[in-house]
C-alpha cells in the first residue's frame, strides 16, 4: 500500500470525503479551504474559498453537484461542485461541527457549537440539488441538545432517524420529520466524547469514534450494539470498508509527549480491525501527528486518512488486503469473490 | 498431551468465530429484508441502486463477506 501524499493544506485536516463513485476527494482544514483531488492520481483539482474561520466539516450530496461545508465562522455554505462557485450561506449563532446530506440530497444536517448562552443544536435545511435554484433560508427541522451537545451526527436508511454522537459519550437516534428523542444510549464511557459516526453504505448500521479509546458498531434501527472496538489511544475518527468486512480507526495522542525522534518516524497509525470479530488485524503509519479523520472510497478500493499533521495521505488496497480473511470466512465461501 | 490441548483450544476458537459470523450474517440477512419490507411500503425500488447492491457483495449479507 504505497499511499500518494496530498500537500494542500496548511494546517490540521477536519475531515475528508469521497464522491460516491470515489474518484474524487474533498478535504476540508483549519486553515479555512476546501480542496478537491483525484483519488487516482492525488492530482488536485480544484479549492473552494470563502470560510472566514477553520473549516469543521464538509460532505457531498449523492449526485456530485453540491458540496456543503462548515466552519467556526459560523456559517453552512453550499457551494456548485463544478464551478467552485459558493451559491448559499446560512448563518448561525456559534460554529458549525459536522454537516451531513442525506441519502438522495434534499436534506442537509449541521450540527451547531455549544457556546456563550447558545445550546448545541442539530438543525436540518432543506436543499434544492440544482445550482441555479434558490436555497431556502427556512430551517425545516431544529433540535436542541439540553443534555449534552451533538458533536456528530449523521441520517439513517430512508432519512428516517438522525443519529447523533454527545461530548457526553451517548448516542441519540431522533425521529428526522417531528424532532422527537426516540432513545439515548450511554454507548461510550461517561465523558468519552464521541468523535465520528460513519454510516454503512445501506445506512442500517454506524461506527462511532470515541476519547474512551474505543470505536463501536451500532444499529440505526434501535442503536443495539452490535461490536466493539477497543484501541490504546484515543480516537477521532472511524470508518466501515465497503467489500470487505473491516473497519479503519484514527487517532493518536496529542503531540505534547511525542519526542522528535519518534515524530520524525511518522509513527501515527490507522488501525484496522476485523469488522465481524472484532480483533486488530493491522496497521498503516506515515502521519506525523494524531488522525483525524479517515474516509473510505465507497467502491472499496482504498482509503485517505488526515492528519493533525496538515496531510492526507491516499491508499490504494493491494492483493493483500482483499485476499485476507479468517479460515471461517473461507470456509463459507465469503473470500476471495470480488 | 500439550498438542492436544493445543488442537482443542484452536477448535474452540474456530467454533466461536463460526458462531460469530453466521450470528452476523443472519442479523444482516434480517436487516436487509426488514429495509425491503420497509422499501416496499413506502413505494420505493426494493433493492436501492447499484452502490447498495455492491455492498451487498460486501458487506453483508447472505451474499459474500
Amino acid at each position: 500500500m504505497r499511499p500518494i501524499l496530498l500537500q494542500g493544506h496548511e494546517r490540521s485536516l477536519t475531515q475528508i470525503k469521497y464522491t460516491k463513485d470515489g474518484d474524487i476527494l474533498f478535504s476540508c482544514a483549519k486553515d479555512q479551504v476546501i480542496c478537491a483531488w483525484f483519488s487516482a492520481n492525488g492530482e488536485r483539482l480544484g479549492t473552494y474559498h470563502g470560510h472566514q474561520g477553520a473549516l469543521w466539516t464538509i460532505d457531498i450530496d449523492p449526485s456530485t453537484t453540491l458540496l456543503a461545508s462548515g466552519a467556526a465562522d459560523n456559517t453552512v455554505r453550499l457551494w456548485d461542485i463544478r464551478t467552485g462557485k459558493c451559491i448559499k450561506v446560512w448563518d448561525f449563532n456559534t460554529a458549525v461541527k459536522r454537516v451531513e446530506f442525506n441519502d438522495d440530497g434534499t436534506k442537509l444536517l449541521a450540527v451547531t457549537e455549544k457556546r456563550m448562552g447558545y445550546l448545541g443544536t442539530i438543525v436540518v435545511l432543506d436543499v434544492k440539488v440544482d445550482v441555479e435554484a434558490e436555497q431556502s433560508d427556512e430551517r425545516s427541522l431544529v433540535i436542541t441538545c439540553d443534555e449534552s451537545k451533538a458533536t456528530v451526527a449523521g441520517w439513517s436508511y430512508l432519512s428516517r432517524y438522525i443519529i447523533a454522537g454527545h461530548e457526553d459519550g451517548t448516542v441519540s437516534q431522533y425521529d428526522a420529520k417531528s424532532g422527537d428523542l426516540l432513545i439515548n444510549e450511554p454507548v461510550h464511557e461517561d465523558g468519552g466524547q464521541v468523535t465520528d459516526l460513519q454510516m454503512s453504505s445501506d445506512r442500517t448500521y454506524f461506527i462511532t469514534a470515541s476519547k474512551d479509546k474505543t470505536a463501536k458498531l451500532i444499529s440505526a434501527r434501535d442503536l443495539t450494539l452490535l461490536k466493539t472496538y477497543p484501541s490504546d489511544t484515543p480516537l477521532n475518527t472511524a470508518a466501515i470498508t465497503p467489500k470487505k468486512p473491516f473497519v479503519i480507526l484514527g487517532g493518536g495522542q496529542a503531540a505534547m509527549d511525542v519526542t522528535t525522534t519518534s515524530s520524525r518516524q511518522g509513527k501515527f497509525e490507522a488501525r484496522f480491525y476485523h469488522k465481524v470479530f472484532e480483533d486488530e488485524i493491522g496497521r498503516v503509519k506515515g502521519h506525523f501527528g494524531p488522525l483525524n479523520t479517515v474516509a473510505v472510497d465507497p467502491l472499496g478500493r482504498g482509503y485517505a486518512s488526515g492528519g493533525e499533521d496538515g496531510y492526507v495521505r491516499v491508499h490504494a488496497f493491494d492483493r493483500g488486503y482483499f485476499d485476507f480473511g479468517y479460515e471461517v470466512e473461507r470456509e463459507m465461501g465469503l473470500v476471495g469473490k470480488r | 498431551q500439550d498438542r492436544i490441548e493445543e488442537d482443542k483450544e484452536k477448535g474452540a476458537i474456530v467454533e466461536e468465530r463460526r458462531r460469530v459470523l453466521s450470528e452476523w450474517l443472519a442479523w444482516r440477512e434480517k436487516e436487509e429484508e426488514e429495509l425491503k419490507a420497509e422499501r416496499r411500503e413506502l413505494g420505493l425500488k426494493e433493492d436501492v441502486e447499484e452502490e447498495e447492491q455492491a455492498d451487498g457483495e460486501d458487506g453483508g449479507g447472505a451474499v459474500v463477506e
